[in-house]
């Protein structure tokens, strides 16, 4: 099975923004879900950092995410 | 061969304290470095206080190049008494180097300092005399260029004491590991002390018995740095700016994650970005072929200074993995420091409304640099 893909932007306005929470959350996953997933970090994903923190998961950009949002795109997706 | 002069010591408390009633100060002045350690009556804060004065003094009087009996009839008049002894109390060792090399050291009711060269520990040749009461060992001499000298408190002296070894390890026996361990490496000397610290920690069972503290010294080679941060106001100024740093002697870094985009851009060489992080308020850094360290900018810019506020001369940092930690480390190794400052305005940071003191870049690289340079280094900032 190929895995999806979960980038998350590391730039400076997403990572004040609570960028580390979201790496955090994807490292405390349980390994049912995080087998499906590849995390990937980034500098600047699509240079729209005032909607920070960005991340991109299964090719599609998110904006202002926060663990909880995070949580419910990667289980709608994964399930 | 540019060379310099470098030391580093680390203390460690009495078992079961808080604080380490050695003290260790240590100024680096254009021409000159000065050393001061002092052992401070007993342990804890009290002895730490006695010590802290005692090294605080002294090497603030020695700064003004005042005279030996002026400094010790200071430090005595100035001490507190000990209220269960009834003494004021403090040992006192402390060594004035100039740039041709010619140390001069003094010890009072201290061990005596080991010599290491050619191979094998020696000791000083002393003048010994009393002023003001107390006996003042002293010694001028030539440091060589492969020469190091350690310094100790008498915890070192005395480890093992009453466990391992019915009487301590002794000067002979301390001599005996300071040989073994440069003999087995004799490159870092940041190294070197780390490894007699757990040497000494091992004949104290990890229990040490009394405060402990060696400073060691030694000659090298000046390392050189270059570090790039920030986009240039000029785009046509990127290529030059990579080049002036590929180019560039010693080690390169480039802190900045738009810098690390132009940079990648600019050698056709991949960013690779990293998932380890060690501390939250740090982010990950990346790796890129022909980069030492490549950092984010601001935050971990900001944490760098930070640290340096805190930074004692002669101090080993303890090792951590984040930006942040690495970056203060290899400052710390370089003498001759180039920072390449981009000023354009990073278009991402303006709508975070950053506090003013956090969001510009030429400031903190300033205030950085402000601060390498009280430690000595030599240090150039070329803006773009």
């Amino acid at each position: 099975m190929t895995k999806k893909i979960l980038e998350i932007c590391i730039g400076t306005p997403c990572y004040l923004m609570g960028a580390s929470e979201l790496i955090e959350y994807y490292n405390n996953l349980e390994s049912r879900i995080k087998d499906k997933i590849e995390l990937r970090t980034s500098h600047c994903l699509e240079d729209k950092c005032e909607k920070g923190p960005v991340i991109k998961f299964d090719d599609k950009l998110y904006f202002d995410v926060t663990p909880e949002r995070l949580s419910k795109i990667i289980r709608k997706k994964t399930q | 061969m540019d060379i310099v002069f470098e030391e580093f010591y680390q203390s460690v408390p009495k078992y079961s304290q808080e604080v380490c009633g050695d003290n260790v100060e240590i100024i680096k002045k254009n021409d000159k470095t000065i050393i001061v350690l002092s052992d401070g009556l007993g342990s804890g804060i009290k002895a730490n206080i006695l010590s802290t004065l005692t090294s605080k003094i002294a090497s603030g009087l020695l700064e003004k190049e005042l005279p030996l009996k002026e400094i010790l009839s200071t430090i005595l008049a100035a001490l507190p008494v000990c209220e269960v002894r009834g003494i004021a109390y403090a040992t006192l060792a402390f060594m004035v180097i100039d740039h041709n090399k010619d140390a001069k050291l003094v010890e009072i009711d201290t061990p005596a300092a080991f010599l290491y060269r050619n191979g094998k520990i020696e000791k000083l040749n002393y003048k010994e005399y009393v002023l003001e009461g107390k006996n003042i060992r002293e010694s001028s001499f030539h440091f060589h260029k492969n020469d190091k000298l350690f310094l100790v408190s008498d915890g070192v002296i005395h480890a093992g004491l009453g466990g391992l070894l019915s009487f301590g390890l002794g000067w002979d026996g301390t001599a005996e590991q300071i040989t073994r361990v440069i003999n087995y490496n004799d490159f870092d000397l940041k190294e070197i002390i780390e490894k007699l610290v757990k040497i000494f920690m091992a004949f104290y069972e990890d229990k040490p018995g009394d405060d402990f503290t060696i400073i060691g010294m030694r000659y090298r080679e000046k390392r050189k740095l270059t570090l790039w941060s920030g986009p240039p106001l000029k785009k046509q100024d990127d290529s030059r700016i990579v080049k002036k740093l590929i180019k560039s002697d010693g080690k390169k870094v480039i802190s900045g994650g738009t810098t690390a985009h132009i940079a990648a851009r600019e050698l056709d060489r991949e960013l690779k970005t990293s998932l380890k992080y060690e501390d939250k308020s740090v982010p990950p850094i990346s790796e890129m072929e022909g980069i030492d360290l490549l950092t984010e900018g601001l935050l971990t810019l900001n944490k760098v200074l930070d640290k340096l506020e805190t930074y004692k001369p002669g101090q080993i940092i303890i090792k951590k993995e984040d930006g942040a930690s690495k970056l203060l480390k290899l400052l710390l190794e370089s003498d001759k420091i180039t920072f390449l400052v981009g000023r354009a305005v990073n278009e991402s940071h303006q709508s975070l409304n950053l506090p003013l003191e956090l969001g510009i870049r030429s400031q903190i690289i300033s205030l950085i640099a402000t601060h390498l340079k009280k430690l000595k280094k030599e240090i150039y900032i070329e803006w773009y």
